[in-house]
């Protein structure tokens, strides 16, 4: 019965850390960048549901299209300043890129918000009983979401024109840049594509989370475990290493002492380093 | 890309007045900490602090090109190693440091050698971030390290150099100035040593460097673990002010940015980078949170601001623009050879050009905006 359920709630908090390491991953493949600010676009998108909802009283899913418009913009102006600054001068740029957008969005939650820990009440689709444990409705909008998401962007990158012009630039960025795939457009793509996840992620989330301004580090931690286990650039293997990581995570908590809770998936992560020969960068 | 081109004639020893001008800090800082009040010297401590432990940072990231999210790992290693030995055992800080940089290069050897298996910045940045936050949850579950209450190093009362206690900040704030300065002279001859030239030549191309006969992993690993060696020094004698070690001390995340932070804004490639990166960053952010007023939030959020307009305005850090910027004027008066910097850091053509980093995956393409097909 505990296994059950623990093993649910895993996979509802291991689809969230898909959906999450679904864009850092992509970014990773086909821009090269490490986008220390990912994490921070999450929480982002969990701030936006909590101003929607408490003044101008929309509940996260009304919510939803115009805060993926506002990411798409996000997206966009990110997606150039990474590109501006990789062109000037290099990775070191767009790191630091990252890194200050990072503590920006940080602060910049912490003066609006405040550091005290905010839930957003009022959305309520009833809930389900499965194993005896009783699941909500946004918890299970909040999961279709991510198969949703991950099956439209793994359908994207194999079978469209535009998917396979990001795997190209992933694989070998110069010969895709020889074979006329334009290499900065398909990178800015990839940047905007996972900031409009990874916003939109948050809002799916945000019926049933905890807000804190330091939640985007939780997030970008989780999203760099996703990579690792499931291999940089590629898409199923971040949604199938998420829910295996917060699978890991829930039974460990539910059987192990306190500190396992986030000490497992790290040790998951380092004999999965140890164990595999090298990082697969197929998308 | 262009090319890079070696100096018709080098001279690999660091010149007199490097060395002198570094005497001259240490001398003029030693006299101007003991005029601070007490309050500037807490920040002192804290930007000295940061500078050292960022200066371990850019021994890797500035030499190799590793970017080491580890480094506060290492200096919690060596605060919690000198604390352990002087609680349980008393064992003075003093031997209690040597410990702890044995204890840092054991544990970094693991580390590196994960990190460092597979090329590529990327993943050593992914790896060490989780070895990072691995830390955390380690040390709470370690008992005889107090968990997660940590350790409190019990007070001996005035002065006491054997234990490393003293009633004011002062001397901590000129130890971690000297521990300073001896890094940055470690630095600046590491850069012209052997060794550093090796490690430039890694950072430029590493399989042309291993063609070449440069034991490359043996290289990476060595330098990863001196800087590890270099990072438990500042946390034994952080843990010897603050009197206490605990996890949220040492691995914060805000340890963590804050020890990034300073040592980019410094500059990476240059011995004296962490240094000015923590002062310019302290003095920044406390200016700017002097402006925007005493609001909850304010000095991350200034913190940050301060950041960014560094990492647009000087993407190479202070350190590196100001040398650029020399080498520029020597340059154009017809010199232009004595330019060679401390760490090597073939990035810095002389016309002001930036090559970009070697070892990553190749992003040439990015270079030039190729054509639709």
């Amino acid at each position: 019965m505990l296994f059950e359920q623990l093993l649910i709630v895993g996979i509802i908090t291991g689809s969230v850390y898909s959906l999450v390491g679904v864009g850092f991953t992509l970014v990773l493949g086909v821009g090269k960048v490490a986008n220390f600010a990912h994490g921070s676009f999450v929480a982002v998108g969990l701030y936006l549901a909590l101003f929607a909802s408490e003044t101008l009283g929309l509940n996260a899913y009304e919510a939803f299209v115009p805060a993926v418009i506002f990411f798409a913009l996000v997206g966009v102006a990110v997606a150039e300043l990474f590109e501006w600054r990789g062109r000037k001068v290099g990775e070191i740029g767009e790191l630091l890129i990252g890194l200050a957008l990072l503590l920006l969005v940080g602060g910049l939650l912490e003066v609006l918000f405040t550091d005290t820990p905010r839930t957003i009440n009022g959305l309520v689709l009833g809930h389900v009983d499965i194993a005896g444990l009783i699941i909500s409705g946004t918890e299970f909008v909040a999961v279709a979401f991510t198969l949703v998401t991950a099956v439209a962007l793994y359908l994207f990158l194999r079978g469209s024109r535009w998917g396979r012009a990001l795997r190209a630039v992933a694989d070998n960025g110069e010969a895709a840049g020889l074979y006329g795939v334009r290499v900065p457009v398909a990178r800015r793509a990839a940047v905007t594509i996972s900031i409009v996840v990874a916003g939109a992620a948050g809002i799916v989330i945000s019926p049933f989370t905890v807000l804190t301004p330091d939640v985007g580090s939780t997030y970008l931690i989780s999203a760099f475990a996703v990579v690792i286990v499931g291999g940089i650039g590629n898409a199923l293997g971040a949604v199938l290493a998420g829910i295996g990581i917060g699978i890991v995570t829930s039974l460990s908590s539910g059987y192990l002492a306190s500190y396992w809770t986030s000490l497992a998936p790290l040790i998951l992560i380092l004999l999965v380093l140890l164990f595999r020969p090298g990082l697969s960068e197929a998308v | 890309m262009t090319q890079f081109r070696f100096p018709a004639s080098v001279s690999f020893a660091a010149p007199a007045w490097r060395w002198s001008g570094l005497a001259v800090f240490f001398v003029a800082a030693w006299f101007v900490l003991g005029a601070l009040p007490a309050a500037a010297i807490s920040v002192a401590v804290l930007a000295l602090f940061y500078a050292s432990a960022g200066s371990s940072f850019n021994l890797l990231y500035g030499s190799l090109g590793i970017f080491s999210l580890a480094q506060p790992v290492f200096v919690a290693v060596g605060g919690y190693a000198s604390s352990f030995l002087y609680v349980r055992y008393g064992v003075s800080p003093w031997l209690g440091m040597l410990a702890a940089m044995a204890c840092a290069a054991i544990l970094a050897v693991p580390i590196g050698f994960i990190a460092m298996r597979r090329p590529g910045t990327v993943v050593t940045a992914l790896v060490t971030l989780i070895v990072s936050e691995a830390a955390t949850p380690i040390l709470s579950a370690i008992t005889p390290l107090g968990g997660s209450i940590g350790l409190y190093i019990p007070v001996k009362s005035g002065t006491n150099w054997g234990a490393l206690q003293f009633a004011t900040g002062l001397p901590f704030a000129r130890l971690f100035l000297a521990l300073n300065v001896l890094i940055i002279a470690g630095l600046m001859w590491f850069g012209r040593s052997r060794a550093g030239l090796w490690a430039a030549a890694i950072k430029d191309s590493p399989d042309a460097a291993s063609a070449s006969g440069v034991p490359v992993l043996r290289m990476r690993l060595s330098i990863f673990i001196a800087s590890a060696v270099i990072a438990a020094v500042p946390g034994v004698l952080f843990a010897q002010y603050n009197l206490l070690v605990n996890a949220d001390l040492f691995l914060g995340d805000a340890v963590l940015f804050q020890l990034l932070v300073v040592a980019l804004v410094g500059g990476s490639a240059r011995p004296w980078g962490a240094l000015v990166g923590a002062l310019v960053m302290t003095e920044l952010s406390q200016y700017l949170s002097n402006v925007a007023g005493d609001r909850p939030g304010i000095g991350p959020l200034t913190f940050a601001a301060a950041f960014l307009v560094m990492a647009l305005a000087m993407p190479r850090g202070i350190a590196g623009t100001w040398a650029a910027f020399v080498s520029a004027r020597k340059a154009r008066a017809g010199g232009g050879h004595d330019r060679s910097p401390a760490i090597p850091d073939a990035r810095d053509h002389p016309d002001g050009n930036v090559v970009p980093l070697a070892g990553g995956p190749s992003r040439d393409a990015a270079e030039t905006e190729t054509p639709t097909g």
